[in-house]
């Protein structure tokens, strides 16, 4: 059973006998219908070919398919022909169909010509007619209604964020005879002396020996800084170092009393970080011990 | 190619009515024949058919049978005309093989 047959099984389970008979009545009706649309010419040549080719079909629904292709066709071929088919009834020379009637212009013409002028028409409203004027309206007059505002009561700002200082720190710096360095390297360091605990007795005396810059330490010209040393800044930082037994820095040095300058600070700082290794340390009866201490940083220039 | 030639339209549809002829080009087909071997809506092959008679590719004539006696109405009959069998063998031709299924 092919899909037709099988189409045309389930509706006539289905439906009663007398509504596939009126169903298979409409079809032929259709069918004449139809002829009847297509030009007269045609109109009774169609009718007797596609009655005989509905005798020739099986099934109601296909032959209602088939009725309702033919009203199609008709209107097709109506469109198509016009009224200029020829008759050809029982002829079989004669030329039964004349499609396409001679036009002055095609509808494919007449629809280029119309898509033409459209675009011209558009060309020439952009090129000169599509100006936007502008009136001038004098402006309505501003009506001012002031009303009182409700105080809105907002939430208490949320508390700042807490801020910790940071402690200042008054370091004492030792009265240490400021004297050019002998080895003209412009850093020089606390002299040598003897410090005593005030709170020890005599005996308990420590030879302190405080550390500073020893040997290997950089250069203090190769760390003067270039802008300084174009804008002719000099100057005096005091660097406070912290540093082990071996010369190492414990800590990141710190400016004890700057120079006056920002530039030259940042450039003592980096010279002390330099250094770290070539540092002397504080020796304590002979002993090299950690310890923090100052020296001084100077940046001028020589001839 | 004449000038009733240019009205014929190759469609798809077209080309499949021309091939259903082509399978024997000496048979005369009824339109449910051709409508079988195409698969076409009758839609959409009546006026094809009409069309290709107009350019005298088709010439089509009346079953001569007796519809009293065979019991049925007679059909009309379309044939493959010289002219449109070389016209057919010629599009085919041009694209090489036949009509996709």
């Amino acid at each position: 059973m092919n899909g037709n047959e099988l189409l045309a099984a389930l509706p006539a389970a289905a439906l009663s006998e007398y509504c596939l008979r009126r169903l298979d009545r409409f079809s032929i009706g259709l069918i004449e219908h139809a002829a009847r649309q297509a030009p007269p010419a045609l109109s009774q040549r169609l009718h007797e070919e596609w009655l005989a080719d509905l005798a020739g079909r099986r099934g109601y629904v296909s032959r209602l398919r088939l009725a309702l292709g033919c009203w199609w066709a008709a209107q097709v071929i109506a469109r198509e022909c016009g009224i200029v088919g020829v008759a050809a009834v029982g002829s079989g020379k004669a030329v039964a169909y004349a499609p396409h009637a001679p036009q002055f212009l095609s509808r494919r013409t007449v629809a280029l010509l119309l898509i033409t002028c459209l675009h011209l028409t558009l060309i020439y409203l952009l090129a000169i007619g599509m100006e936007h004027k502008t009136v001038s309206v004098p402006p309505a007059p501003i009506i001012y209604d002031v009303k009182d505002e409700p105080v809105a009561h907002q939430p208490p700002p949320p508390p700042a964020a807490p801020r910790f200082a940071t402690p200042k720190f008054d370091p004492v710096e030792p009265q240490i005879p400021i004297e050019s360095s002998a080895d003209g390297s412009g850093i020089s360091g606390p002299a040598p002396e003897r410090l005593r605990d005030p709170g020890t007795p005599a005996s308990a005396e420590i030879d302190r020996v405080p550390g500073g810059p020893g040997e290997g330490f950089p250069n203090t010209a190769d760390y003067y800084p270039d802008s300084s040393r174009r804008l002719g800044e000099k100057g005096v930082a005091s660097v406070q170092v912290c540093v082990d037994a071996g010369g190492r820095l414990t800590s990141d040095p710190s400016i004890l009393r700057s120079s006056g300058n920002s530039r030259l600070d940042s450039g003592a700082l980096t010279l002390a970080r330099a250094g770290s290794g070539h540092y002397r340390p504080t020796l304590e009866n002979g002993r090299a011990v950690s310890s923090c201490f100052p020296f001084r940083i100077r940046f001028e220039f020589r001839d | 190619m004449g000038k009733r030639d240019r009205n014929v339209r190759m469609s798809l549809q077209t080309l499949r009515v021309l091939d259903a002829f082509l399978e024997n080009p000496g048979d005369e087909l009824a339109g449910a024949d051709v409508q079988k071997r195409s698969g076409l809506a009758s839609g959409t092959l009546y006026p094809i058919l009409l069309r290709l008679e107009s350019a005298g590719w088709f010439l089509s004539r009346w079953e001569s049978i007796d519809p009293s006696s065979a019991g049925r109405p007679r059909r009309r009959l379309y044939r493959l005309t010289a002219h449109g069998l070389a016209h057919a063998s010629e599009v085919f031709a041009s694209f090489g093989r036949g009509v996709p299924a």
